[in-house]
């Protein structure tokens, strides 16, 4: 694999293969420290999911569907949430990503207005747990305090082990690797989820973006960006559903 | 000269200043390295974490997982990548694990009861003495003969926790049950007469091309849903051609939401649709003489009942669909047939089911590439699968003897049966004439709360077993649970802290000189015992020189397989009889259709924070008991989202949020099952309602299972409104084109 600087990490989300399951969802929970989002904080519209399952219906019964988008930081190669910044909490590093630096953030809450995709959330509380279910909080992630803006980081932890590990024991860190993938494409049941480095031609989430984009606008071409209308070029690719029932109507 | 980031900002003297200056000289980021919390301070040393293969216990699937564990704490689950179930994948509810083994509301001794039952009062005492007190009653009634006055009720167990409890049971003389609150019983035997086997087949769901079901809920909570959902994935683009996925449900569940037709039927009818269809297919010709004689009987003639002109009407669909879905299923050349979940939940469930996977055999496709697959038998002998749960029927009957007095000992593992028995069973109040009841339960739920003695078993995480899958994978497959780390409440001391359910049952049976021929004192014993014996075959995924390499490698591995070790490939047909009209209860406007809670299932995981507060995929609904109807029906009678609603069944009731939506058929409401734990932790007790127990008696014909589906409700605003804790609303939805459809979401392409 190329020098760690060079790589530009992105996902490819295939929207017909997602059942809207949630493993994802959870997956994230467990994986980054997101405090238990209680009842209160659904009914105050608080809970906190890095990714999240959005469900949308179409049509009415009998002639009904549910469709569900998985939405995650689609890590922006032209963020809207970077320039706000007054203190650069946020901003994009060398692989493409957009970080939140915890302990620059004073909570402006600037970057979470910028953003379309409404994927940044912000601690309106201090995180709390009881004593014991601590225990399984990940070391490798920071627990955000009070006051501060969160969001999808890719599992940069994951990213950060391991390429380390890779670099002591002198061993590439291949293509699709589970130990460098984000906890939600490990747990995704359909494998609607790929992740992978966009600079790396070779790569499955490289193939896949060029075989989606490249037939854009035609009926082969699945591929496309949430709101790619803003100009955010996003580095999540979507894959459309397919729907081929009888009497179906279609967005184009 | 490289700066660190410590001596850079001392440099700078501003944080602000610091930033501006590292975007503006390009300083390589990897000098700084802010990005990631592990990394920045220098004297932060990340730790080393190990990942251990067990098997997954929070539904009745046992996938392989591996867990994290970092000094000594559990961290993280995720799925096995060699395990043959789920292949690196895993359920929502797997991950949740880890909250269960740090539960704030463990019990972390033996306790015995001091005040009144049900009254939380405990004192704790010692594992010698609990197990002492257990034994003592035991050794009274074995003095009297009245041995069968023992009762002892789990959930389903199969693999060697299985085993000990079934000698211990069997040894003693006690009276042995298997409670599931959703059962499975009609599902096993309708399965294993029309494939013969008592195990649950493969379903071949990658490879097939037209997938019919009915009413499971597969890619959700039915069976197996890990694998199924893996098997959708490929089914819908890993092949050149796109599968396609017809369900036939009386409610829209999550299957239905990502199925390309979904059809709704009339509750109850579901089998009557899957005959039809045979019948259609019959009819056209387009099946063998040999499979049309060994369904019918010889005789076809009484399957002119069931054209689809005769019976659409009563399924509430046209006929032009049943035919439409029997030529696609007869023309496709991967068609397959599942079902279960609702469609066997009614008084002809049985009969419906039978119907449903049949049409297997019409499309001739078992043991073949995008079919059923059948399973070899247990690879170690007297070895079983978990068995189905005891009818309903038969736990009505055990209410009885209750009531009578010939139940002494109630000793209860796993199973919640003052949660789960309907309250027409009459359980909780005859449960007053039982002098003892004993939990095995690790934490409190509505059943333990009620115990006299509770000997808390550790969680699934901190113990020892085996399983041997309920739905396999077509080959031998033995799945390894290891302890992954040592038990959290170690720090007490042997005689206090938890033990492992099979340990327990060995020591008393030790203390009571019973012999249960295992050849072993403790439960691991036991296991290592028959690895022995898998070792002795010389074959499988493990290739190892000696024995204790042996060991070693299917617990690293997570289990033992053999790819080779197929099951048959061929099922002879059973006969097919004619289906009843479904029994229906109650005078309610609406047909009620309960599901299983995609995260709470059958309210088992109610305790777990993250299930509570998973998103239903559905409704989106978190943390409360909500009733889906259509948003029209609701309309109509002022009936708002948040409304409470009082959802009453032949005299009983429970109060629910409304969640109108546009999918719920306009004559039915839906409620989850999974909350209205009167105990079970401080994440669920006293949430929601629990719709297990206003369920009318309705039996299925042929095993007396309950019919969990077959009531008549009515719903009554009670005036109160309350906001659904949900996450739709969250986040603003993404715009929408003139037909409503989120912009680029779907394409008309099929492939």
């Amino acid at each position: 694999m190329a020098d760690s600087q060079d790589r530009k990490w992105g996902m490819v989300v295939d929207i017909d293969r997602c059942t809207g399951c949630n493993g994802c969802v959870v997956a994230c929970q467990s994986e980054n420290n997101i405090p238990n989002n209680l009842e209160e904080h659904f009914n105050q519209r608080r809970a906190i999911q890095w990714i999240r399952i959005e469900r949308y219906w179409e049509g009415e019964y009998p002639n009904v569907k549910a469709r569900f988008i998985p939405v995650m930081c689609q890590q922006c190669g032209n963020a809207p949430c970077e320039p706000v910044c007054p203190v650069y909490a946020t901003y994009h590093n060398e692989e493409g990503l957009n970080v939140q630096v915890y302990n620059r953030c004073i909570g402006t809450r600037f970057c979470a207005n910028g953003c379309p995709y409404h994927v940044r959330f912000f601690n309106f509380w201090e995180p709390e747990w009881p004593e014991s279910l601590k225990n399984q909080l990940n070391p490798d992630v920071t627990v955000r305090s009070r006051g501060i803006m969160e969001k999808c980081s890719f599992c940069v932890q994951r990213i950060r082990r391991s390429t380390r590990e890779g670099e002591r024991d002198e061993v590439q860190v291949e293509d699709g690797d589970r130990a460098i993938s984000p906890a939600c494409v490990n747990a995704c049941p359909t494998t609607a989820l790929t992740f992978g480095d966009f600079n790396n031609e070779s790569s499955q989430v490289s193939m896949m973006k060029e075989e989606a984009m490249a037939n854009r606008g035609k009926k082969e071409g699945r591929g496309y960006r949430l709101l790619d209308n803003l100009g955010t070029e996003a580095n999540v690719i979507y894959l459309k559903k397919v729907d081929n029932s009888a009497g179906a109507v279609h967005g184009h | 000269m490289a700066l660190n980031r410590r001596q850079f900002l001392t440099l700078m003297g501003g944080s602000a200043g610091a930033a501006v200056f590292f975007q503006a000289c390009g300083i390589p980021e990897k000098e700084l390295l802010i990005d990631s919390p592990i990394e920045m301070p220098e004297d932060l040393v990340t730790g080393i974490d190990n990942w251990y293969a067990t098997s997954c216990r929070q539904c009745d699937t046992a996938e392989g997982i591996v867990v994290r564990v970092m000094e000594g704490r559990a961290k993280k689950i995720e799925g096995n990548v060699d395990y043959p179930i789920n292949v690196g994948k895993h359920s929502p509810r797997c991950e949740a694990g880890v909250q269960g083994l740090y539960h704030p509301d463990r019990i972390s001794s033996p306790l015995v009861r001091t005040g009144p039952r049900g009254s939380g009062e405990y004192r704790e005492i010692s594992w010698e003495d609990a197990i002492g007190r257990l034994t003592n009653e035991l050794q009274n009634l074995e003095a009297s003969g009245d041995q069968s006055q023992a009762v002892l009720v789990t959930n389903p167990i199969g693999g060697h926790l299985g085993l000990v409890a079934d000698k211990f049971a069997d040894v003693f003389g006690a009276r042995r049950f298997t409670y599931e609150p959703l059962e499975t019983s009609v599902v096993r035997k309708a399965l294993s007469d029309v494939f013969g086997q008592n195990a649950m087949p493969d379903f071949d769901i990658d490879n097939s091309d037209y997938l019919l079901s009915f009413g499971a809920d597969f890619l959700s909570t039915w069976a197996s849903p890990t694998r199924y959902s893996r098997g959708y994935g490929e089914f819908r683009q890993g092949h050149d051609h796109r599968g396609k996925l017809v369900h036939i449900d009386s409610r829209f569940s999550a299957t239905a939401a990502n199925a390309d037709e979904w059809i709704r039927v009339n509750p109850g009818t579901e089998g009557l649709f899957a005959l039809a269809v045979i019948q259609s297919i019959v009819s056209k010709g387009h099946i063998s003489d040999s499979v049309v004689n060994a369904l019918t009987g010889g005789d076809s003639g009484w399957l002119s009942t069931y054209s689809p002109e005769n019976v659409s009407e009563e399924i509430g669909v046209t006929p032009e669909t049943i035919l439409h879905v029997g030529e696609d299923f007869s023309h496709s050349n991967h068609a397959l047939a599942i079902g279960g979940g609702s469609a066997a939940a009614h008084s002809n469930g049985y009969a419906s089911v039978k119907a449903i996977f049949s049409l297997n055999h019409v499309a001739d496709n078992v043991g073949k590439k995008g079919g059923v697959i059948l399973n070899p038998d247990s690879p170690i002998g007297g070895l079983e699968a978990a068995p189905s749960g005891n009818s309903f029927a038969e736990f009505q009957r055990l209410t009885e003897d209750m009531q009578s007095g010939t139940v002494k000992v109630l000793m209860v593992r796993g199973a919640d049966l003052f949660y789960g028995l309907p309250d027409t069973s009459g359980f909780k109040g005859r449960s007053a004439n039982v002098p003892m009841i004993v939990s095995f339960g690790g934490m409190m739920d509505d059943t333990t709360s009620m115990a006299d003695l509770i000997l808390p078993e550790h969680h699934y995480l901190e113990d020892w077993g085996t399983d041997i899958p309920l739905a396999g994978v077509g080959y031998e497959l033995v799945g390894f649970q290891q302890p992954v780390v040592r038990p959290f409440f170690e720090d007490r001391g042997d005689n206090l802290g938890t033990k492992g359910f099979g340990d327990v049952l060995l020591a008393i049976a030790q203390v009571m000189q019973m012999d249960l021929g295992l050849n072993a004192d403790t439960f691991k014993e036991v296991i290592r015992e028959s690895a022995r014996e898998l070792y002795a075959l010389r074959r499988g995924s493990i290739n190892a020189p000696t024995f204790e390499a042996f060991w070693n490698g299917v617990l690293q591995r997570g289990g033992w397989w053999d790819v080779n070790a197929k099951g048959p490939s061929s099922a002879e047909p059973d006969r097919l009889d004619g289906i009843s009209s479904p029994v229906i209860t109650g005078s309610g406007e609406f047909n009620l259709m309960p599901f299983a809670s995609a995260s709470l299932l059958d309210g088992r995981n109610a305790s777990l924070p993250w299930m509570q507060a998973m998103p239903d995929p559905i409704s989106t609904a978190t943390w409360q008991t909500w009733v889906e109807m259509n948003h029209k029906v609701a309309e109509e009678r002022g009936i708002k989202e948040g409304d409470v609603v009082t959802v009453s069944a032949s005299g009983r009731s429970i109060t629910a949020l409304a969640m109108p939506n546009p999918a719920t058929p306009p004559d039915a409401v839906s409620i989850p099952f999974g909350q209205g734990h009167r105990d079970g932790g401080r994440y669920s007790a006293g949430r929601g309602g629990n719709l297990m127990a206003i369920l009318d008696a309705v039996h299925d014909e042929t095993t007396g299972a309950l019919a969990w589906a077959a009531n008549r409700v009515s719903v009554t605003p009670t005036g109160e409104w309350v906001r659904v804790p949900k996450f739709e609303n969250t986040v603003p939805d993404f715009p929408r084109d003139e037909h409503n459809h989120v912009i680029e979401l779907t394409s008309e392409d099929a492939h």
